[in-house]
């Protein structure tokens, strides 16, 4: 795999495990609705 | 009497539903092929930048649109315009291709979502186990689905068996309603299709190279041929077209599922937490675990140049014939190949049942009648529409169905849909509407995202499609000769189902007006 490709791989991976994780802790950090 | 509408048990149950309906068979099939096809990791940055531009914004209109018309009784598309713009008597009608678009697609997705209930019990009964060579394994699907008569299938009647017991179970599960349906069933097949993702991204990152002749095939190679990025491809229209295509596609916007799972929320519900959960729980499922599978997996047996062309044979020759091909090479190949299909199972009646919804919902609030009724009234009616998707595949019926009810008609609600929102209903309400009860603020500079670049991202769309390609496709210019006919009477009959939905919402605004005037009188 070539820099390009690995650069572009653990940005993207980077930025959604970042967003999933982000969402998830404050979802944690609130009560549920019911 | 009025009924009181169904309502989700929890937060966790509408986000795994929402996720659920957005993580589909594109996740695992449509997204890596598109990638591979289009600049490879160089496809990331317009993606990116349509899920900023395009799929969160949409995604936080049509959550507040849908929980706007749940506080007036509304489930669909037809009665959530109308609240937001009364004074205009046309604008229901325009809300039809809410309940059009997933209905359409309805009639040909569940057709594809048996297949692979089919091939999980083929993978697991070793039925196809036999089989190294892509000839063998595409006999093995053409004969299947009918368009060829060969030594494995003499007809249509196994996929028929399997289509009629996928079509049941998304039948009973829309029964049983919103919370003991969906909300169940999501909650059970979404953490399992997680589970069969992530043993498959396991065992592909553990492939090595398995040929020790060829140690250039291997599973870094494999990644290699999906991310490395051709950064010239980024001036061509087309990857930009694609990426936005993607979004739509992935994120369930534009269908009108989403206002219908929103509309059975409260008033104090947040909207902005959980449609952003589901939207990155979906591009999770697409970006790390989809593109983690197929294409490296195929890349270390196949090699480069093979990989060229199997990338761009199309959805469903990666699914059915490329992806098991390679996994009966591996150990254990009963197990993954089961793994492999029921993940793509699990990943279509989540969808499936969401693209059910809207229609039952329809019927439900404008006509007033129970869940159970609409659930048969509505199994009936789509019964009869999937037959011609059964019984003329290979007339281009499905692809017709796909371009008008799942490609096109997206784009252009999705437009409807965000300039009612930003400019009717007006952005400062629009605004206020988003943050009621809302757990986490929307950065401000969506409120200029939302009133001006999505709006104009989706006329560009439209624009370049109109541009390109809406000629072709009117006049069939690329469909075989023998096909027309049977394209042309697809159409027809969309227009036919278009219209009988445009009059059953005149009939139920009737009703609802002389039921208005009845109570006034008494």
């Amino acid at each position: 795999m070539e820099v390009s490709g690995w650069f572009l791989l653990v940005t993207s991976w980077a930025l959604i495990l970042g967003l999933f994780l982000f969402c998830l802790y404050r979802i944690i950090l609130k009560k549920e609705i019911k | 009497m009025i009924k009181k509408r169904d309502s989700w048990g929890s937060r966790l149950g509408i986000i795994m539903a929402v996720a659920g309906s957005a993580i589909g068979l594109g996740n695992f099939l449509r997204f890596p092929a598109k990638a591979a096809a289009n600049g490879g990791g160089a496809f990331m940055i317009p993606y990116f930048v349509s899920f900023l531009l395009l799929g969160i914004p949409l995604m936080w209109v049509e959550w507040t649109l849908g929980r706007y018309g749940g506080g007036y009784e509304h489930g669909t598309a037809p009665g959530i315009f109308h609240s937001l713009w009364r004074k205009n008597r046309f604008i229901k009608y325009f809300g039809v291709i809410g309940i059009f678009g997933p209905l359409v697609i309805f009639i040909y997705y569940i057709y594809i979502e048996s297949w692979t209930l089919a091939y999980s019990f083929f993978a697991i009964s070793g039925k196809y186990s036999g089989f190294s060579d892509l000839a063998g394994m595409k006999g093995f699907l053409l004969g299947f689905q009918g368009l060829e008569k060969n030594q494995y299938f003499n007809g249509l009647q196994t996929a028929y068996l399997f289509f009629l017991v996928t079509f049941l179970l998304n039948i009973v599960v829309i029964y049983y309603g919103i919370k003991g349906g969906i909300e169940k069933l999501c909650k059970f097949a979404m953490p399992l299709l997680f589970i069969f993702a992530l043993i498959l991204m396991f065992r592909v990152f553990t492939l090595g190279a398995p040929d020790t002749l060829k140690p250039d095939w291997n599973v870094l190679n494999g990644f290699g041929f999906l991310w490395n990025a051709d950064f010239s491809a980024l001036k061509s229209a087309k990857i930009w077209l694609e990426a936005a295509g993607q979004i739509f596609f992935t994120l369930s916007v534009g269908i009108g599922v989403i206002l219908t799972y929103a509309s059975y929320l409260s008033k104090g519900d947040d909207i902005v937490l959980s449609g952003l959960t589901a939207a990155s729980t979906n591009s999770f499922a697409e970006v790390i675990l989809g593109a983690s599978i197929i294409i490296p997996a195929a890349f270390v047996f196949f090699g480069p140049v093979d990989m060229q062309s199997i990338a761009n044979s199309g959805i469903f020759n990666l699914g059915f014939v490329t992806m098991p091909l390679v996994l009966n090479k591996l150990p254990l190949s009963e197990f993954m190949g089961f793994c492999w299909f029921f993940l793509l199972f699990l990943a279509g009646i989540t969808s499936s049942v969401s693209l059910a919804q809207p229609a039952v919902a329809f019927l439900e609030d404008e006509f007033n009648i129970t869940r159970k009724k609409a659930a048969a009234t509505f199994g009936l009616i789509a019964f009869f529409l999937c037959q011609p998707v059964i019984f003329f595949l290979g007339r281009g019926v499905l692809n017709e169905l796909d371009f008008w009810g799942g490609t096109f008609f997206l784009v252009v609600f999705a437009t409807i849909e965000v300039i009612l929102f930003a400019w009717v209903f007006g952005m400062e309400r629009a605004w206020d509407e988003i943050h009621k009860g809302a757990d986490m603020r929307v950065p401000k500079i969506y409120k200029f995202i939302i009133k001006y670049v999505t709006p104009l991202f989706l006329f560009l769309i439209l624009g370049m499609w109109l541009k390109q390609e809406w000629l072709p496709i009117i006049l069939m210019k690329e469909v075989a000769s023998a096909d027309r006919p049977f394209v042309f009477g697809t159409r027809l009959g969309l227009l036919f189902i278009f219209l009988i939905l445009a009059i059953l919402v005149k009939i139920a605004w009737r009703r609802r007006g002389n039921l208005g005037k009845g109570l006034n009188g008494s």
